[in-house]
This record gives C-alpha cells, sequence and structure tokens, in this order.
C-alpha cells in the first residue's frame, strides 16, 4: 500500500531545529531563512553538542562568508589601531585592501551593509577604545596618547574624543577614576 | 542586524515621553523592539522575572514616582545577570555633577532629553548603532560611555 | 655673694638685733662690773680710811690707858684710872673693829695678830705695872722702870706696827687702785670698740630697714594703684570678681561684683547663698550645677545664666573660674562674672536675623530652581510637538498659519534660552560644593572642546600661557571659562578671526590697587580679546542680571552669562572686573584667591 507525503521542509526543519535546541537547553529565536538567534551565549562544547544532534538529519551549521570577511575586516583594523609595529603612516585603506585581497571599495561596500556603519567610522571607534584603554591604565598623559595614536595636536583627539562619545577625555578620566574610588569604598 | 532585532526598554512615568520615544523608533530603520513602563517597580518586576527577555538597551527616566532611575540603576547593577545590558539614563536636564554621578554609579550613556523631533531620532539611532558595534565587535562594554 | 645674700636676708635684721642686744647686755655688764668695782674701791678707800681712823683710836685708847697709868702713877688718884679701865673694853672693841676690818688681808691679819700680842703685851705690862702699884706699896723701882720701859717699849713697837699696818693698808689701797685704775683703764676703750661696733650695725639694720621700707612703701603704693585701677577696670568692663577661699570656705565679692547686681559694695556678705537670691529661678539648677563643679574641676567652664538684679532688671551673666594657688598655699578659686547682655542680646539678634536670611534663601534658591527646571519639562514638550507637527504637517498649513507656528518656534527657543540660562544661574551656588585641585590647563581645553564648533566657524585663536592648579569648584571654574570665551567668540568683529589672549599671574599681597588690602594672595587670570569692545562706563553693569548691551536681534543671549561669571568668581572669595574699549576688544580679569 502507498501513502503520498507531502513534505513541508520548512516546518519540519523549525521543529527538529526548536527540538533540539530545547535538548541542549539553549534559549533561543528562530528567525527566517535559516537563521537561529541564541538569546543566551553558548559554550563551544553547546555548540558542538547541537550540532552533533543536528548531524543525523544533515543539518549544519554554516559559517556565513560574509561574516566571516566583515570578522576579518574588524580584526584587521584592531589589528592596525592597537599594534604599535604597523606604521602610522599606512593609510587605513590601502591596509586594508592590501591585507584581505579585496578592493578598498568592496571592502567598504559589504561593511556598511552588514554593520551598518562606515570603517572610517569602526575605526574612529576603534581609535577612540585605545584611547580610553590607556586612558584607564593611567601611565601616559593626554598628549602621549594623542601622539600615540596618530593625532596631530591632544585638540584633535579631545574633539574626536568628544565627537564620538559626547565627552571630553578629561571627564572621561575623571568618572573612571572616581569609579574605582567608588569599589575601593564599597570593598575595602 | 538583518533580521535580528534589538530589544529596548523604555522607563518613563510621563506618557507623552513614552510617546515620543516609541514614535521615534518606529520611524528610524532599526529592526527594534520597544517595550515600555511606567515607572521602576514596574520595570524592575519585569527584569526579575526568570523567563524576561532582557534588552540590549535600557533606558531610564531619572524622575519617576515609586522607584526613580537610579534607584534601579543600582539596583541593576548589583546584579550579575545584568551585566550585558547598556544602560541609558534618558531624563530632562541635570547639573553636571549629578551627570557625573550616574556615570560613575554604572551608567553607560546619558542623553538630555531633546526638545525636538528630529534630534530625539538621531540621537537613539546613533545610542543603538554604537551599542550594536560593542555587542558585535567584543569591545568592553565597562568603557562604553556616551554623552548626548 | 654670701655676704649680700646675708645682707638681703631678713635673717640679718634678726641677726643684728640679736647682736645688739647681745652688746648692750656686754656693756651693761662692763657697767655694772664698772659701777661695782667702784663701788668697792670707794669702799675699800673707806675701809681703809676707817681702818687708819681705828688704828689711831686704838692707838689713842692704849695711849689713854697709859696716860692713866702715868697719871695714876703719879697721883696716885684713881681718878686717873678711869680711862684705864674703860680703855680695856675699848681696846678690845677697837680691835676687833680693826680685826673686821682687816678680815680680808692676810697680811694685816697678820699684822694683826702681831699687834694683838703687843696690845696684850702692853696690857699686860700696865696691869702689871699697876698690881705692882697698887698692891706693894713699897714697889721696887728698878722693876717699875722696867715694866715701864718695856712698857713704853712695847708702846713704841705698837706704835710702829700701827704705823706699819697704816702703811700696810695705805700699799693695799694703792695696789688697789692702781688694779682698779689698770682694770678701768681698757673699760672706755671696749665701750667705745662695742660703740663703734653696734654703731656699724645700727646703720647697716638702718640702710636694710630703710631699703625695705621704700621697697615696702613703693610695693604697697604700686599694688593699691593696682588694685584702684583693677576696681575701675572691673566698672569700665562690666565685671566683677570673686575669690572662694577652700580652706576657710568663705567667698569675697570684689566692689562692683555687688555693683553687678545693683547693690551698694559689701552691702551684704558675700557667700553663694547670697548670691544666688538674685539668680533667675529659672536659671537656678543650671547655676548651682556649675557652682557644684568648682570643687571638681580645676577650670570652671564659662556658664551663662540671667538675674534678676536688685532693681527688678533681668540682666545675663557670664561666670568663668579657676583654681588658683594663691602666695599663702590656700586652695582657692577665683573667678569672674560679666554683664554680657548687650552681647547676648546682639547675638539673639545676629541668630534671628541669620535664620530669617537662611530661610529667605531657602525659599528663593527653591524657586528659583524649581522655576527653571520645572518650566522645562512644558516648554520641551512644546517645542518636540512642535517639531513633529513642522515636520509632518508644515506644508499643509497656511501661509499665515506657518508665519504664526514660526513664530510659536521663536518665541519657544528664546523661552528655552532664558530657562537654560536661569536654571544655570540658579545652579552656581557655592553650598555643599567641594573644592578640587584642579589644572586649569585642562579646564581650558575642555572649553575649547565645548566651543569648538563655533571656534572652527569663525577661525578662532585662542593662546594661553601656563595656568595655575588651584583648589576650586571644577564645573563652576570650566562654566566660567566657556561663558567669557563664549562671549569674546560671540561679540568677535566682523570678518575679523578672534583672536583670544588668556594669561595668568601671581599677584603679592595688597600689591594690586583695585584688590581691597586683605592680606591674601591671588592669581589673576586675563582674557583678552579682539572683538567689538564695549563702553567702560559700562564695565559694572554687564555683570547685572539680565542686562544686555545689545539687542536680541544682532546678538542672541539671555545676558545672563556675565552674571553667572560673576556669582562663581565671588562663590570663590574672588574679584571680577572688565575693561573695554569700543571697536577695539574687551578684556575681562578675574582674580581668584590662593594659599
Amino acid at each position: 500500500m502507498k501513502a503520498f507525503i507531502k513534505f513541508d521542509f520548512n516546518t519540519a526543519c523549525k521543529k527538529i531545529l526548536k527540538e533540539k535546541l530545547e535538548e541542549c537547553g539553549i534559549k533561543h529565536r528562530i528567525l527566517g531563512f535559516g537563521e537561529v538567534e541564541f538569546l543566551e551565549k553558548v559554550s563551544p562544547e553547546k555548540l558542538n553538542l547541537f550540532s552533533k544532534l543536528l548531524d543525523p538529519y544533515g543539518i549544519e551549521i554554516v559559517k556565513n562568508q560574509k561574516t566571516i570577511l566583515i570578522q576579518k575586516i574588524k580584526d584587521a583594523i584592531v589589528d592596525m589601531v592597537f599594534n604599535e609595529n604597523i606604521s602610522v603612516n599606512v593609510k587605513s585603506s590601502v591596509y586594508l585592501s592590501e591585507k584581505l585581497n579585496y578592493s578598498y571599495g568592496h571592502l567598504s561596500t559589504l561593511f556598511s551593509e552588514v554593520t551598518y556603519t562606515s570603517i572610517e567610522n569602526f575605526i574612529i571607534l576603534q581609535k577612540i577604545e585605545f584611547a580610553k584603554q590607556l586612558i584607564i591604565n593611567n601611565e601616559l598623559s593626554l598628549t602621549e596618547i594623542a601622539f600615540k595614536l596618530n593625532y596631530s595636536s591632544i585638540a584633535h583627539l579631545s574633539s574626536q574624543f568628544k565627537n564620538s562619545t559626547g565627552m571630553t577625555p578629561s571627564a572621561f578620566q575623571r568618572v573612571i577614576i572616581k569609579r574605582k574610588e567608588l569599589i575601593n569604598k564599597n570593598n575595602p | 542586524m538583518t533580521t535580528e532585532y534589538i530589544t529596548i526598554y523604555l522607563a518613563d512615568d510621563d506618557a507623552d515621553d513614552r510617546l515620543f520615544f516609541t514614535d521615534a523608533f518606529d520611524e528610524l530603520k532599526i529592526n527594534t523592539k520597544v517595550s515600555t513602563f511606567n515607572d521602576g517597580v514596574d520595570l524592575m518586576n519585569h527584569l526579575n522575572d526568570p523567563d524576561a527577555i532582557l534588552p540590549n538597551v535600557l533606558f531610564l527616566d531619572l524622575n519617576m514616582p515609586k522607584k526613580n532611575g537610579l534607584e534601579c540603576l543600582l539596583e541593576i547593577k548589583k546584579n550579575e545577570k545584568f551585566n550585558d545590558i547598556a544602560i541609558a539614563i534618558y531624563s530632562t536636564s541635570s547639573t553636571e555633577e549629578h551627570i557625573e554621578e550616574t556615570f560613575i554609579n554604572g551608567a553607560n550613556i546619558y542623553i538630555k532629553k531633546p526638545n525636538d523631533f528630529e534630534t530625539l531620532k538621531k540621537i537613539l539611532s546613533e545610542v543603538v548603532t554604537i551599542n550594536w558595534q560593542y555587542h558585535t565587535s567584543n569591545l568592553n562594554k565597562d568603557n562604553f560611555l556616551m554623552r548626548m | 655673694m654670701k655676704a649680700k645674700q646675708l645682707y638681703n636676708s631678713t635673717l640679718l635684721l634678726k641677726v643684728i638685733f640679736t647682736i645688739s642686744v647681745a652688746v648692750i647686755f656686754f656693756i651693761a655688764a662692763i657697767t655694772y662690773k664698772h659701777i661695782t668695782t667702784l663701788k668697792e674701791s670707794s669702799k675699800w678707800v673707806e675701809q681703809s680710811h676707817e681702818i687708819n681712823v681705828e688704828l689711831e683710836r686704838l692707838m689713842s685708847y692704849i695711849k689713854d690707858a697709859e696716860t692713866g697709868q702715868r697719871g695714876y702713877l703719879l697721883t696716885k688718884n684713881e681718878e686717873y684710872l678711869k680711862p684705864y679701865l674703860t680703855s680695856k673694853s675699848l681696846i678690845n672693841n677697837s680691835y676687833k673693829r680693826v680685826s673686821k676690818l682687816t678680815s680680808n688681808s692676810l697680811i694685816q691679819k697678820i699684822n694683826l695678830k702681831h699687834l694683838l700680842f703687843l696690845i696684850n703685851k702692853r696690857h699686860n705690862y700696865l696691869s702689871k705695872t699697876l698690881y705692882l702699884v697698887q698692891t706693894e706699896p713699897n714697889y721696887d723701882h728698878k722693876v717699875l722702870n722696867e715694866y715701864l720701859h718695856v712698857g713704853r717699849l712695847t708702846m713704841d713697837s705698837i706704835r710702829l706696827k700701827i704705823e706699819e699696818m697704816s702703811s700696810t693698808q695705805k700699799k693695799i689701797l694703792q695696789n688697789r687702785q692702781l688694779e682698779y685704775e689698770s682694770s678701768m683703764n681698757y673699760t672706755p676703750l671696749l665701750i667705745y670698740l662695742t660703740l663703734m661696733v653696734t654703731l656699724v650695725l645700727i646703720t647697716i639694720a638702718f640702710i636694710k630697714i630703710n631699703r625695705d621700707v621704700v621697697k615696702l612703701s613703693k610695693t604697697v603704693n604700686t599694688l593699691s594703684v593696682a588694685n584702684e585701677v583693677s576696681s575701675l577696670a572691673e566698672i569700665v568692663g562690666g565685671f566683677g570678681s570673686w575669690q572662694h577661699n577652700f580652706e576657710t570656705n568663705t567667698y569675697t565679692f570684689s566692689d562692683n561684683e555687688y555693683r553687678l547686681l545693683g547693690c551698694e559694695p559689701q552691702s551684704f556678705e558675700a557667700s553663694i547663698e547670697e548670691f544666688i537670691k538674685f539668680v533667675h529661678p529659672d536659671d537656678l539648677e543650671y547655676v548651682m550645677e556649675n557652682v557644684k563643679n568648682m570643687a571638681l574641676l580645676a577650670t570652671l567652664p564659662s556658664f551663662t545664666y540671667r538675674v534678676i538684679r536688685k532693681d527688678g532688671e533681668i540682666r545675663h551673666f557670664r561666670t568663668i573660674g579657676r583654681a588658683v594657688k594663691i602666695s599663702s598655699g590656700e586652695r582657692t578659686y577665683i573667678g569672674t562674672t560679666s554683664d554680657v547682655t548687650e552681647e547676648i542680646y546682639a547675638k539673639n539678634f545676629i541668630e534671628e536675623r541669620n535664620r530669617e536670611l537662611e530661610s529667605n534663601n531657602k525659599e528663593l534658591t527653591a524657586f528659583n530652581y524649581i522655576a527653571s527646571h520645572d518650566l522645562q519639562e512644558p516648554l520641551r514638550k512644546i517645542e518636540t510637538f512642535l517639531s513633529r507637527l513642522i515636520s509632518s504637517d508644515f506644508s499643509t498649513l497656511s501661509k499665515p498659519g506657518q508665519q504664526y507656528v514660526n513664530s510659536i518656534q521663536t518665541s519657544a527657543n528664546r523661552m528655552r534660552t532664558l530657562i537654560d540660562d536661569l536654571l544655570q544661574f540658579s545652579r552656581t551656588t557655592k553650598t555643599e560644593k567641594s573644592l578640587e585641585k584642579v589644572d586649569f590647563n585642562l579646564l581650558l581645553e575642555n572649553a575649547k572642546v565645548e566651543l569648538n564648533q563655533i571656534m572652527e566657524t569663525k577661525n578662532a585663536v585662542i593662546e594661553s600661557n601656563n595656568l595655575p592648579t588651584l583648589k576650586v569648584i571644577p564645573f563652576q571654574i570650566q562654566q566660567l571659562f566657556i561663558n567669557i570665551i563664549g562671549n569674546s567668540l560671540k561679540y568677535s568683529k566682523e570678518n575679523t578671526p578672534p583672536i583670544i589672549k588668556i594669561n595668568s599671574s601671581k599677584i603679592a599681597a595688597n600689591s594690586d590697587k583695585s584688590l581691597p588690602a586683605n592680606n591674601h594672595n591671588y592669581y589673576k587670570i586675563t582674557f583678552e580679546d579682539n572683538g567689538i569692545g564695549f563702553e567702560q562706563e559700562y564695565a559694572t553693569k554687564i555683570f547685572t542680571l539680565f542686562n544686555r548691551l545689545h539687542n536680541k536681534n544682532k546678538y542672541e543671549g539671555t545676558g545672563i552669562g556675565l552674571a553667572i561669571c560673576k556669582k562663581i568668581v565671588e562663590n570663590h572669595n574672588g574679584f571680577i572686573f572688565s575693561k573695554g574699549v569700543l571697536n577695539e576688544g574687551s578684556m575681562f580679569s578675574i582674580y581668584l584667591p590662593f594659599e
């Protein structure tokens, strides 16, 4: 005897995913078109387990090409900003383009598309982050930090810092210092 | 930020301000899910619910009855469960000392409620975007300080 | 050294006195001796004289006896025997007397014995002779002559003896006289010597006593003057003093202590019981407690209480006391009681005014704050809703409608600026702000960042020398910089890039004429610009609240910026001055005190 079966892959896959996710105890949100959002941080072991559970169903976790490239760009930028060995005179566009083997235009477009912000903005963000770290470390003066980060003057650093964060580097420093004092007061 | 959405909470006792807020996000092209609360107690009850979905960004008005924004801030900072939430103080004008105090007590962002709608949209957009950068690029959220 | 010490000690007087007394006794003794010796010497003269007389008498009696006998022998008259018969007893008596008189001389005693022997012998022979003659009518004349011869010889011997005795007595007397004289010779010398010594001692004593007396009278004088001054001081200063002697448990009140209570000085016996009769009944317990503390504490801290004077007026007194050791060694408490009524009233008055001022101030501050802060909310809503209206429906409005909306927005903006400024002004208070050491260069940098946009628009240049680090309220000084520099940027000349020069210098105390001479050092910071300047006659007016030199259409602003600057500077006990030259530029100088 034969029965005719119609497959609704979407529902079936969704169900399997849901089951396995629940089995692994991963809080999740199933978005459309093969995307699952984990609502909490998932440890590599758990991820592995989940992958393994999906294996028999022929379902595998795919690393998005785009995502990988974006991550590469980000890593390269972080490297460029934080790494002192990289020559300060190299233009970021040239550096990235050479390092990742794509034209800067392509990288730029892709980056904006995915992250909704430009590479330039991201670079500034990273620089300011670095400045923040240096300020917290409290080993260099603001002038030295400006120099280290390749700003033409402390005013230039202050200006960009303020544009990015809305506060001056010294105001930021004050907050950090007073936060530390508060922690010390509460945990003597 | 394609099909993912960003969860936003707002605690503000003023109905007009809640309206401005939700309208602004409606007009922004960012995928957000906005929930509003009328006062601090309401907010904390919801946050402390074990089933609750925690927000990416929480906007706190300072002047609220029953439990004001500062009290909520302190309570939230004490709980490790809320460490990933970016807290933005969303308030009418305060003194410099007061603003500094909110940062010292753990706020990430201080927003002075703007007096026109377009500015509000711009500010909210920037806050959410930058927060997203922190979220996706593994930047240290402790250093996330912004003032708008 | 020792001599001087000796000279100055009071012991000296006692010593001198003792010596003087001793000397006087000594002189008395000598005088006494002198007198007795004198007496003795005259006695001896008398005695000698008497001895001589007596010896003569004796001789005479013996002669009488002899004469009698002779007479009888011649006349055979019994009548002539009378003196002979009486002579025996007379001779005996006389001899006894002489013997008594010469009892103190050994030689004379021997002589006397001799004499007695001779007298007896004579007598013997006399009686023998008589017997011979009387009993035998025929007596042997030879025997008679022999008897008479022996008699005469004996008589001669007697005479010799008596002469000898007489001269011996004279010699004895002479010796005694010599002795007396010799001993008496040095007496005057001794007396003169002791007199000299005494004189010297008396002189020393006199000098010392004189000096002491002078010192004493000076001291007494000073003391009485001091006493008088002290009494007057009490009257002038409106206080009285008292003493409590613990040993004798007595009190002493100064005259003014009585006057303070409205009584005549010393009009009642000084005691605690009498004093507390004047104390206000409500304060009685408090006063008694403090009085009890006198016995326990070495220092009685001051306490204030009310009294009701004799005339019924209520006054406020303050008493303070301390235990002291006075020179007599007795434990004493001394203290003062001051009439502090005026002081108390003044203090109360000031406190009352202060309270009034404080409460006024609080009201004003609260009002100020509420007015600016709470007005913001509705204004913001107006502005926001207006902006939404404009962005969504502006085009659908009629032409006049659009104009109205624009006007509303302009007014709203103006109101916003005013409220912002008022809010800032009300926040520029001094209370409860802590001072921090801040580098002014940093504050300048921050101000530049705040004003970055307008600086870039106008191509402004800000020059500064090294600014100091001072203890200030950081946010306020920051605002000060922003306001002043902001003003310079706002009021710049058209088409001229603003150049702002900021300079700081130390000003030594009392050296700058524009500052009061109050011995404080100041830092002077000047802000000089090349803007449109202003007329110098408005130099102080521009710091008044809401005062503007231009209308709001040409230059926007509320006229509060400089008033805020002035308030900030005054919060730091500093000063701010302005100098302007129309169409050339302005200079603002701020002075901030530092340690």
